[in-house]
């Protein structure tokens, strides 16, 4: 058995679906005719949104009201305009720095736990209480939250943002590593025990470095969902200043008058960075995913 | 090495949770909680007025259809990609909606259901089958089905990525003897797969109700609530009773109505899991 857990299923690039399309030609043709048509009908749902958005990023306002599907005279003026209007850049990097931090915080507080329930068969207690608290709405706990950073001057700042989405993420980021851990056999841990290295070390030493792709996963699930966090966001970080692009970009359709092809552009400065991480780290996203259905 | 994750469990959830109590309470202000004992009147004044129970109701109505409906074409589509072999092309594919931000994702639906220049109405117009704009998200009866499209274009890719690694680790002998000993393709999927899916499927519908009862990004983007109160579910009623009017000891109370109402609903679900587990063992 391979101590890798859950090997990155390779993903194929556009380019090789040609080949395997042909292959494909086999015994019930139309049966496959109708079943290739309903996977197109699927992906031109899933995929067709997208496209709109990024059509209408290039119309004026005046071709936004035609509601034909491409520009007729596409216009770049959308994507400099955004920008003028709000610092999307500087809202970026304060959902930047909020998500990594918030990652740091994850991954301190639920592999040392993930590791003491797994192999050392302790606070079962805990377990059930982290996954059972994953079940509360945010909105639960957000006047709470919101008083205590108050209380402590961390209201409006990076680092209480990034604490508060850390701590949030901890219940999915033990239920993902949890399936990780579990597939190092935990023979492994005893003989480094029996040789007289302690649990911290063994954490450190054996398991981290067999489950670096679980980890990888995990910490990109916890990333894109803390850039993808909104409620918390907007009540914790409402100064200007210190809003995420998230925030930033609700307010767009609030402050002004609506301009589609506005809100359309400063949109798809908001999810750039999500789709370009998810395009570059596909197969651990999809890893990480799928490891939260297996026990 | 619990003691981290203790306690992080006892910043975001016990603290939080003694302290909504303490405030459901009291009187609050955001500039002053705790300011007086009020004793039951916040929960005597939230029972006085139908309202927030039928906003309970009316996000139980969503988050379970919502669910099912998910589930039931995630797993239609991950047997379409299992028959047509074509699982990782497209899982990579529908990542997207999935890695999406909900907020960009109410952004991108509110443009498409623009009754002037959305796709929908300009498509609909053109091909004859309406004769004015329609406003879905303004319309009292579509509202709600409308803001679960949304929900579902960004959640079913991730309820298909799921069914699919349930489908992979299916044994592949028992559908073989199946089809040895002549049975129809229903007969294996109602007999075979169901059964064996079934652990695997309740947790995801599990996975997805308790995340639908949380929606409210969709709701604060496409129709902040209306119109009147067709989509104001749980979660942005006590954000609105809480950081629109001001009123923290009702948003409290509410916030204690509102769990109580997740935990009665996801408990069943919870148990039936446990139960079809411990079966199929």
């Amino acid at each position: 058995m391979s101590y890798l857990p859950n090997t990155p299923t390779a993903t194929l690039p556009p380019w090789q679906l040609l080949p395997s399309l042909k292959k494909l030609r086999l015994p019930w043709p139309r049966q496959r005719i109708w079943l290739r048509a309903a996977l197109l009908a699927v992906l031109a749902f899933f995929i067709l949104p997208l496209a709109f958005l990024v059509a209408t990023s290039f119309k004026t306002r005046d071709e936004v009201l035609s509601g034909q599907f491409l520009p007729v005279r596409p216009t770049l003026a959308n994507w400099p305009k955004v920008f003028e209007i709000a610092p999307l850049h500087w809202h970026l990097l304060n959902s930047l720095a909020v998500a990594v931090l918030s990652v740091l915080v994850t991954l301190t507080l639920a592999v040392p736990a993930v590791y003491a329930v797994v192999k050392l068969r302790r606070g079962p207690l805990l377990a059930g209480a982290l996954l059972s608290s994953y079940v509360a709405p945010p909105v639960v706990a957000l006047l709470p939250l919101f008083f205590l950073l108050r209380q402590l001057g961390l209201n409006n700042s990076i680092v209480g943002l990034g604490l508060v989405d850390g701590l949030m993420n901890v219940p999915v980021a033990f239920w993902l590593l949890r399936s990780f851990f579990k597939q190092i056999p935990l023979a492994l841990d005893e003989a480094a025990w029996l040789d007289g290295v302690g649990y911290w070390r063994t954490l450190w030493r054996i398991n981290l470095p067999l489950i670096w792709p679980g980890l990888v996963s995990t910490g990109l699930i916890c990333l894109i969902l803390s850039y993808n966090e909104f409620l918390l966001a907007s009540v914790l970080n409402s100064r200007p200043d210190m809003r995420t692009i998230t925030v930033a970009i609700s307010l767009f359709q609030g402050e002004r008058i609506v301009n589609f092809g506005q809100m359309a552009a400063a949109s798809l400065v908001g999810i750039a960075p999500v789709y370009l991480l998810a395009l570059a780290f596909q197969k651990y996203l999809i890893g990480g995913l799928s490891a939260g259905a297996s026990r | 090495m619990l003691t981290p994750a203790s306690f992080g469990l006892a910043v975001v959830c016990i603290v939080p949770g003694l302290y909504t109590l303490a405030l459901a309470f009291t009187h609050s202000s955001l500039g002053q909680p705790l300011a007086a004992w009020s004793g039951l009147g916040n929960f005597h004044a939230l029972f006085q007025n139908p309202e927030f129970a039928q906003t309970l109701l009316r996000t139980v109505l969503y988050a379970l259809p919502a669910s099912f409906i998910q589930l039931s074409l995630g797993l239609l589509i991950a047997l379409l990609l299992q028959a047509l072999r074509q699982g990782q092309f497209v899982r990579s594919l529908v990542l997207l909606p999935l890695m999406t931000p909900p907020v960009l994702v109410g952004v991108a639906w509110k443009l498409l259901l623009a009754p002037a220049g959305g796709l929908v109405n300009g498509t609909l117009l053109r091909l004859g089958w309406i004769a004015e704009p329609v406003s879905l998200l303004g319309s009292d009866t579509w509202a709600l089905p409308a803001l679960a499209l949304a929900d579902t274009w960004q959640w079913l890719p991730f309820v298909v990525i799921l069914c699919f690694a349930a489908l992979q680790t299916l044994p592949a002998d028992v559908f073989e003897a199946a089809a040895l000993d002549g049975a129809s393709t229903r007969g294996i999927f109602l007999k075979i797969t169901l059964p064996l899916l079934a652990p695997a499927l309740l947790g995801i519908f599990l996975l997805r109700v308790v995340m639908s009862l949380k929606t409210f990004d969709l709701v604060y983007i496409l129709t902040a609530g209306g119109p009147g109160r067709a989509t104001a579910l749980a979660s942005y009623e006590v954000w609105k009773t809480g950081l629109q009017n001001f009123d923290i000891g009702a948003a409290a109370a509410q916030t204690l109505l509102f769990s109580f109402a997740v935990a009665a609903v996801t408990w069943p679900i919870l148990k039936a899991l446990q139960w079809v587990e411990r079966r199929t063992g």
